[in-house]
């Protein structure tokens, strides 16, 4: 029996040796978005994700979050649901808060979206601190036992801290981007506040994910440089660094979703001890190549991605697409600490043959180390 | 004397209470308000633009900016008679059908006025027909569109097309922005303009305004 693609991920993510270049392919928004039109090819109907990917030779990316779940102590929660939108309601003994989400699978994305944060104006704090002093993280690992065994050896289940380091929970959850920057330049010490609680709330994270057997942990998700460089040194960098740390500890190797722009943030995360960067999508989506890339980091961080997501529209030509393949293989030769993938997702108007494409031009020129 | 470069320099440090302090002392001081605003407020507001696009300045840098020219406008426009001209052109904004991501098109908003654009923001989920009543009705010259997913830049195009088959395309420059999008997607649906940031916006609005 030969190498599976999870074996193959592990060792890249591990630094270790591999025989051809590792594949593990995204398509959930793909997949959402036809499931839920009814236009999944005839070929596909009924079929799950990791099915689909491993008739195109692909390893697969089954997403989920967190094995952990969140409940409270001496707060009501409430929640109303006005399909696709849900509001939250926090009551606490000194205010109320409320979160107003929207989630919309069958259109792709698979995440929820906040269009209405819990933040409001500086009386809020209060009420956001007491809920952060009152959080409990609790094991939950059931459905991650389920997407587990449908991985199987064919993919890895992504999973870990949820999307977002502590003070990016903060920023993008409780307070919003534009609220936030404001907030740490108008009261910096509430804002400082909120981000001493929800690190002792990542901790409980940590350990949970300390303990299981997940492989490579998900430390945060969804970076940009234009938002989070002002920020990162201050209190990204530290929690990366301390959670990569124990992580370590743990026998385990660390990940992060890193498919936005990260022009000024690629020398500082080699500051974070992240060994995985997750989802990474070069230019024509950024304004970086691979080649910039590797040249900055070399064999010290493991990429995973390099296929920009738009190459699999039909915008772009057969040729134009392997043309990209090549001229990335060419990029990544010899081909160690990489893993293909795509920045971030099959689109839904996304060619699901162009994956089959991938798995093929690696068979044809991916033996490590690479002669191209 | 206050002058106005003072008052640019304020607003590219992102300095919201010497901006404003400038902008009063420069009224007590008889300097004519609609030039604090171009020399001043705007002049600024474009330098922290042009940082912003090569590289220098951050999303929080134009925040900081925006804010400031924001509150020095409230303390001006009492003083600003009605043929003091502050405006580079209007421009009509909006995240197109079934998408919701508003905050790149947020910022957009937020900078253009900080430059002296009068923006109206339609929100999200903005379908083609209301884009097209939107210019029927605010006669903007400028239509930017946002999106965030792959899934919904085909609405952009759809949106060029309405406007084509109401006969009101040639009534305004549409330009386009979002993660996904290109200036190749940009060429290929017939939009004016793609602006890849913030900045790129701000520069992109006042070429097409020809300033």
């Amino acid at each position: 029996m030969g190498v599976s693609h999870k074996a193959r991920i592990l060792a890249a993510a591990r630094k270790q040796a591999v025989d051809k270049l590792p594949f593990c392919a995204r398509i959930d928004v793909w997949y959402n978005y036809h499931s839920g039109h009814g236009t999944l090819p005839e070929k596909y109907k009924d079929w799950n994700m990791v099915e689909i990917l491993r008739d195109q030779g692909a390893g697969a990316q089954v997403r989920h979050l967190r094995i952990w779940r969140v409940e409270y102590d001496n707060l009501e929660v409430t929640t109303q649901e006005d399909p696709p939108y849900k509001t939250t309601e926090w009551r606490t003994p000194v205010g109320t808060v409320s979160l107003r989400t929207v989630f919309r699978p069958e259109e792709g994305p698979w995440i929820v979206y906040e269009v209405d944060h819990p933040f409001k104006s500086k009386e809020d704090y209060p009420a956001i601190e007491y809920i952060f002093e009152n959080t409990r993280i609790v094991p939950d690992l059931s459905e991650y036992r389920q997407k587990e065994e449908m991985a199987g050896e064919d993919g890895m289940v992504m999973t870990g801290m949820d999307l977002y380091s502590p003070m990016q929970q903060i920023m993008r959850y409780w307070l919003g981007y534009e609220r936030f920057f404001y907030e740490l330049r108008d009261h910096p010490a509430q804002v400082e506040r909120l981000y001493e609680l929800q690190k002792e709330i990542a901790k409980k994270k940590l350990e949970i994910l300390g303990e299981s057997t997940v492989e490579i942990p998900l430390l945060c998700a969804n970076w940009s440089d234009e938002f989070h460089t002002p920020v990162f040194a201050k209190y990204f960098v530290p929690w990366l660094r301390e959670a990569s740390d124990y992580l370590h500890s743990k026998g385990k190797v660390t990940q992060v979703h890193a498919d936005g722009e990260m022009k000024r943030l690629i020398p500082l995360f080699l500051e974070t001890g992240v060994d995985v960067a997750e989802a990474w999508s070069p230019a024509p989506m950024t304004s970086v190549t691979t080649a910039e890339l590797r040249k900055t980091w070399g064999d010290r961080v493991t990429i995973w991605g390099g296929i920009p997501a738009v190459l699999f529209e039909p915008q772009y030509s057969e040729e134009e697409f392997d043309a990209y393949i090549k001229s990335l293989f060419k990029e990544i030769a010899p081909g160690n600490n990489f893993i293909v993938g795509m920045g971030d997702n099959l689109p839904f108007d996304g060619r699901i043959e162009r994956v089959g494409r991938v798995a093929e031009l690696i068979d044809k020129y991916g033996r490590v180390p690479m002669e191209i | 004397m206050v002058n106005c470069s003072a008052v640019r320099q304020a607003v590219i440090e992102g300095d919201e209470e010497r901006t404003v302090a400038l902008v009063r002392e420069a009224l007590e001081q008889n300097v004519n308000p609609a030039e604090i605003v171009a020399s001043g407020l705007q002049a600024g507001m474009i330098t922290v633009g042009d940082k912003f696009s090569s590289g220098e300045f951050f999303i929080p840098d134009m925040l900081f900016a925006a804010r400031a020219v924001t509150r020095a406008l409230d303390v001006l426009r009492p003083r600003l008679s009605d043929s003091d001209t502050i405006t580079m052109g209007r421009v009509v904004i909006g995240t197109v059908a079934s998408d919701i991501h508003d905050i790149g098109k947020n910022l957009v908003g937020m900078f253009l006025e900080g430059v002296g654009f009068e923006v109206l923001d339609l929100g999200t989920d903005v379908s083609a027909e209301r884009f097209v009543a939107a210019v029927k009705e605010y006669r903007p010259d400028i239509l930017g569109m946002s999106s965030l997913l792959t899934t919904t830049m085909s609405s952009m195009e759809a949106t060029i097309q309405t406007l084509e088959s109401a006969g009101s395309r040639h009534q305004v420059k549409v330009i386009i922005g979002g993660a996904p999008v290109t200036q190749h997607f940009a060429d290929r649906i017939g939009a004016d303009g793609y602006g890849a940031d913030g900045g790129a916006a701000i520069k992109l609005c006042r070429k097409l305004m020809g300033r």
